[in-house]
């Protein structure tokens, strides 16, 4: 204790000084907005480190746990994707192009031309000739539309023609029906000199108004070369299994009364 | 003692009434604005107690900061000044110089000798006084030449109010 008064009465001056410059500081920072400003972000920044520090530890500790967690909702979307589940999510929005959400009501896969029934209708802002998808790729056009529902001419249809583009080389084919079995389809119109190769994909090429590009349609299962001139024709897989269809997006093009207004003939 | 209380007290009011109502309107370009109050803590006697320097400087700033809107800036400028007067006097002056002298004065120590520790206690505090103004170390180089300018000046006009009121300190 006693050297404690002789340490303080020795350094009494430093002390004081110590304690007043403190003084000095907070009444410095507590008063004047600049250097109280200054002051609570120089702070931030440090505890923000500090912070940003231990989480990061705390993140590697806890990779295992984590690691679980995404994996099962890895496994969750995996599931998703494969029944199809997805409700119309904000991915699906551009300016260009609206989603409208439907379900399917009625599916037939086993005629010549084959029919789709979903359960929006013009009160939900369906028209016909808008294009129909689902998460898997392209399903068709709409054909005729009641108040609460609409029929929808599928791909499985030997009137349906969609216009489509090879993602390798972006030629433009046409995709059509060929009345045989509801997995495969036929890619006309592709130019002779291109070569086909098995496993090409297709997407539809945006080149009608009642699809955006970049929708898939399918791969290429077989070439067909039958050798009559011009064009060649190759045998298609749909990406779309049209027999398990349940949700279904109709396609409304937002621009679709200006483009026509340009008065393009189809 | 009596005499020289009065005269402190005396030198006290007209130095804080000196800085806040001519010298700190007097700002040329944004680099000089002379401090002139701290001369009260340069001519406080040798032998005054290390925390009365303090005390007296973190009163006298603390004043000069009221007036001006900006408590504890000059508070802690002039209180570090204080505290580094007696090392100041120490590195400028021999033991033996200042044993028969009562002030650091000029007309005590002579001008020479009171141009530099002036000089040396004004850019302490100019230093410490402008950092804390800025409050801010990439300001540094403004802060340096707001020092390298004001100090000088400060010492000018402190010589001047010296052989201006001389008769009243004597």
């Amino acid at each position: 204790m006693y050297n404690l008064f002789i340490f303080i009465k020795k350094y009494s001056a430093a002390i004081v000084f110590i304690l007043l410059e403190i003084l000095c500081i907070i009444l410095v920072v507590q008063s004047l907005p600049y250097h109280n400003r200054k002051m609570v972000s120089v702070s931030n920044s440090i505890s923000g480190g500090i912070h940003k520090t231990t989480s990061n530890w705390n993140d590697y500790l806890h990779l295992k746990s984590e690691n679980e967690l995404l994996a099962e909702q890895n496994a969750l979307l995996l599931s998703r994707l494969g029944c199809d589940e997805v409700e119309a999510d904000t991915a699906y929005y551009d300016d260009k192009f609206t989603y409208i959400p439907a379900h399917v009501v009625d599916n037939n896969i086993y005629e010549t031309n084959n029919y789709i029934v979903i359960d929006k209708g013009s009160i939900d802002g369906i028209e016909p000739d808008m294009g129909v998808i689902c998460g898997e790729g392209v399903v068709g056009k709409v054909l005729n539309v009641s108040k609460h529902y609409a029929s929808i001419m599928s791909m499985l249809n030997t009137k349906t023609i969609v216009s489509c583009r090879f993602v390798d080389n972006q030629y433009v084919a046409n995709v059509v029906w060929d009345n045989e079995y509801y997995r495969y389809g036929l890619v006309k119109d592709i130019p002779s000199h291109l070569v086909i190769n098995v496993g090409d994909t297709l997407v539809t090429s945006g080149f009608s108004n009642s699809f955006p590009a970049d929708i898939m349609v399918g791969t290429i299962e077989e070439n067909l070369d039958d050798e009559n001139g011009i064009f060649s024709t190759a045998k298609l897989k749909f990406s779309t299994n049209f027999s398990t269809l349940r949700h279904v997006y109709v396609v409304k093009n937002n621009f679709k009364a200006e483009i026509d207004s340009l008065c393009i003939t189809r | 003692m009596y005499n020289t209380l009065i005269r402190n007290i005396i030198r006290f009011i007209a130095l804080v009434v000196m800085q806040v109502l001519v010298f700190d309107n007097i700002r040329l370009g944004n680099y000089i604005h002379p401090y002139i109050y701290v001369l009260f803590i340069m001519l406080l006697p040798f032998d005054t107690p290390k925390w009365r320097l303090l005390v007296e400087g973190f009163v006298i700033g603390m004043l000069v900061d009221l007036f001006n809107g900006t408590p504890g800036l000059n508070a802690a400028a002039t209180v570090f000044m204080a505290y580094m007067r007696p090392y100041i006097i120490g590195i400028t002056t021999r033991k033996s110089d200042i044993e028969d002298k009562t002030a650091p004065s000029v007309s005590e120590m002579g001008l020479q000798w009171f141009l530099l520790y002036g000089l040396l206690l004004l850019l302490l505090h100019n230093l410490l006084l402008f950092w804390l103004e800025a409050f801010s170390i990439r300001l540094l180089g403004t802060v340096l030449l707001q020092v390298l300018l004001s100090a000088p000046f400060s010492l000018f006009v402190i010589i001047l109010i010296i052989y201006v009121f001389k008769p009243l300190k004597k």
